[in-house]
């Protein structure tokens, strides 16, 4: 086993002077007794489509089985009357990156059972980087964050919590410290209290990243995946693992994102958003388990 | 978003071949510092960090085959276009401009105060040879040579791998490479410039910084943040049974890293000092 070094203590989720907090640190910590979040990963084995999902009713069934799952209820109508009221405005909040955008399938999903859940279809927007200017978001009662996992050159990984970075006019204001607070986004006026699910898309992940774009197809795998829950860190944190967990499978080593995704951890030690710790987290595995990696 | 063409984007898009074998090109867009995430979802903040002038992005399309992308950059100085190539050395030699890497689709080059992406959506045998053609007639079409940055001059050659060097300004870009702390204990501010060498196992960093009365702040942040049980002298036995140690000279500073023996810490930062007297 590796030594815990100075250089471990000096990452920003140990608060605690590096001066005698080394040998504490080997002791470990009780758990906390708290109970856990909830987080659905949904899993199916068939082929994806040409945009890098899988085929729409795919999506709708693996979409509504993780729904259920997460609510613990049986009925999918049910499920989505206790997420979304008919009187709301709905935002979708999507992710248009070019290589790996969340995908219609996964939109439409989310718009079919809002719909059916009351809302009239001209009180549903789907947007990414428009969203300021978009009249549903900025009257926007709730929102649904949807978007996919991939590395990120700056963030370490693109994640849930940095979705909604689209919502200030500068998004580069929360680059500093490779993305730390990214969490503040969440106490944003137009956001604040609206999210009622969080959706991090997992077909075709991104591990690795090349070049300015930080993209190589090489560097996705066919995960074929979705991950839900009402915690948004707590599905970060999930992701994460994936992600980690297939650097590791595919170099032979642990090694690191090549930026620090510390503000997964962040958001819930500092910005208390959500949860992180992989043991307050209960994980609900559905569907295909082969290369499943958590 | 695109900005109008400026005689230095002009100049810049000179260099880059209208077509790609039967690869047709589509218009150009013009990025600065300010608009670069307008185009880049993933690494803007490290050209900003390198302080980017302008990109000049040119895509080339072939119905069927994948696209192929080139992002020139002016990086205003050689020191800059050198230190952005270095942020990613992985890859292999492929003979373009004065220093390259090829792997996955992408060949990266610099030379001059440019720095180039050559990129193919999808490698293939075909797009490979494309991307090399096409960045090596660019890489032949910029004129001039640039000089890499002056600090290089402060890593002892003896034992240093010299294809593994960085040189950043930004302590995000130093974790990148070699984690030291999340927090900017070095004060490089984005300001400094820093030179991160490999010898073996162990690392070298040299930086320097505007002034002496800088360097000597910096020694006294990172010396109390990382070794702070060196009970203040300047080399310390860390955890993994290694030896880390600072030094100033002037406006530099010299931290050896994870070296085998307090000897050899000691006399890497004799050699840092030596050089440092050498060059003024």
């Amino acid at each position: 086993m590796k030594p815990i070094t100075r250089r471990d203590f000096l990452k920003v989720a140990s608060a605690a002077p590096l001066a005698g907090a080394l040998a504490p640190a080997l002791k470990g910590a009780p758990a906390a007794a708290e109970s856990k979040v909830r987080v659905v990963l949904v899993r199916d084995p068939g082929p994806l489509g040409s945009g890098g999902a899988p085929p729409a009713d795919v999506v709708l069934k693996m979409l509504d089985d993780g729904v259920k799952a997460l609510l613990g209820e049986t009925d999918i109508a049910k499920a989505w009357k206790t997420l979304i009221k008919p009187g709301d405005t709905v935002g979708i909040k999507t992710n248009a990156w070019r290589y790996i955008p969340t995908t219609a399938e996964v939109e439409q999903a989310l718009k079919k059972r809002v719909m059916e859940a009351g809302v009239p279809e001209d009180r549903i927007g789907i947007d990414d980087r428009g969203v300021l200017r978009n009249p549903i978001f900025q009257n926007a009662t709730a929102l649904i964050n949807a978007r996919p996992m991939r590395s990120h050159h700056w963030s370490g990984v693109g994640s849930l919590i940095k979705n909604y970075i689209m919502f200030v006019p500068q998004p580069s204001a929360y680059h500093g410290d490779t993305c730390a607070d990214l969490a503040t986004l969440w106490e944003l006026p137009a956001v604040k209290g609206k999210t009622r699910l969080n959706v991090l898309v997992m077909f075709t992940p991104l591990f690795h990243g090349v070049g300015p774009h930080h993209y190589a197809k090489e560097y996705t795998w066919d995960y074929k995946g979705l991950i839900l829950s009402l915690d948004p860190v707590a599905a970060d944190a999930t992701g994460l693992r994936v992600i980690q967990a297939k650097r590791k499978e595919f170099f032979g080593d642990d090694r690191p994102l090549q930026m620090n995704p510390h503000h997964i951890q962040l958001a819930d030690t500092r910005h208390h958003l959500g949860t992180s710790d992989p043991a307050r987290i209960d994980l609900v595995k559905l569907g295909w388990s082969e290369g499943i990696l958590v | 978003m695109s900005q109008p063409q400026t005689a230095d984007a002009r100049l810049l898009a000179s260099y880059i071949p209208a077509t790609a074998g039967p690869w047709l090109s589509e218009a150009d867009q013009v990025f600065d510092a300010a608009t670069i995430f307008d185009y880049i979802d993933g690494a803007g903040e490290v050209y900003r960090s390198y302080n980017m002038k302008r990109l000049v992005a040119r895509r080339f399309h072939k119905d069927g085959k994948p696209d192929i992308v080139v992002d020139a950059f002016d990086m205003g100085t050689a020191g800059d276009a050198f230190g952005v190539f270095t942020h990613d050395l992985d890859g292999e030699d492929a003979a373009a401009g004065q220093g390259s890497t090829y792997k996955a689709g992408l060949l990266s080059f610099w030379k001059d105060r440019y720095f180039l992406s050559v990129y193919a959506e999808e490698e293939t045998a075909e797009t490979k040879e494309l991307v090399l053609e096409l960045g090596r007639a660019i890489a032949r079409a910029i004129p001039g040579e640039g000089k890499k940055p002056a600090l290089l001059g402060l890593l002892p050659p003896d034992g240093l791998e010299a294809g593994r060097v960085r040189y950043f300004h930004n302590h995000s870009v130093l974790n990148y490479h070699f984690f030291v702390a999340d927090a900017d204990i070095f004060e490089l501010g984005g300001t400094a410039a820093a030179a991160l060498a490999e010898y073996g196992r162990s690392r070298l960093l040299v930086v320097a910084y505007a002034e002496p009365a800088a360097a000597q702040s910096a020694r006294a942040s990172f010396a109390g943040a990382y070794m702070p049980d060196a009970g203040g002298k300047s080399i310390v036995k860390t955890e993994n049974g290694l030896w880390t140690a600072l030094r100033v000279h002037g406006r530099f500073l010299a931290v050896v890293f994870d070296e085998a023996t307090e000897e050899k810490a000691r006399a890497r930062l004799d050699a840092v000092e030596a050089l440092a007297r050498k060059t003024g």
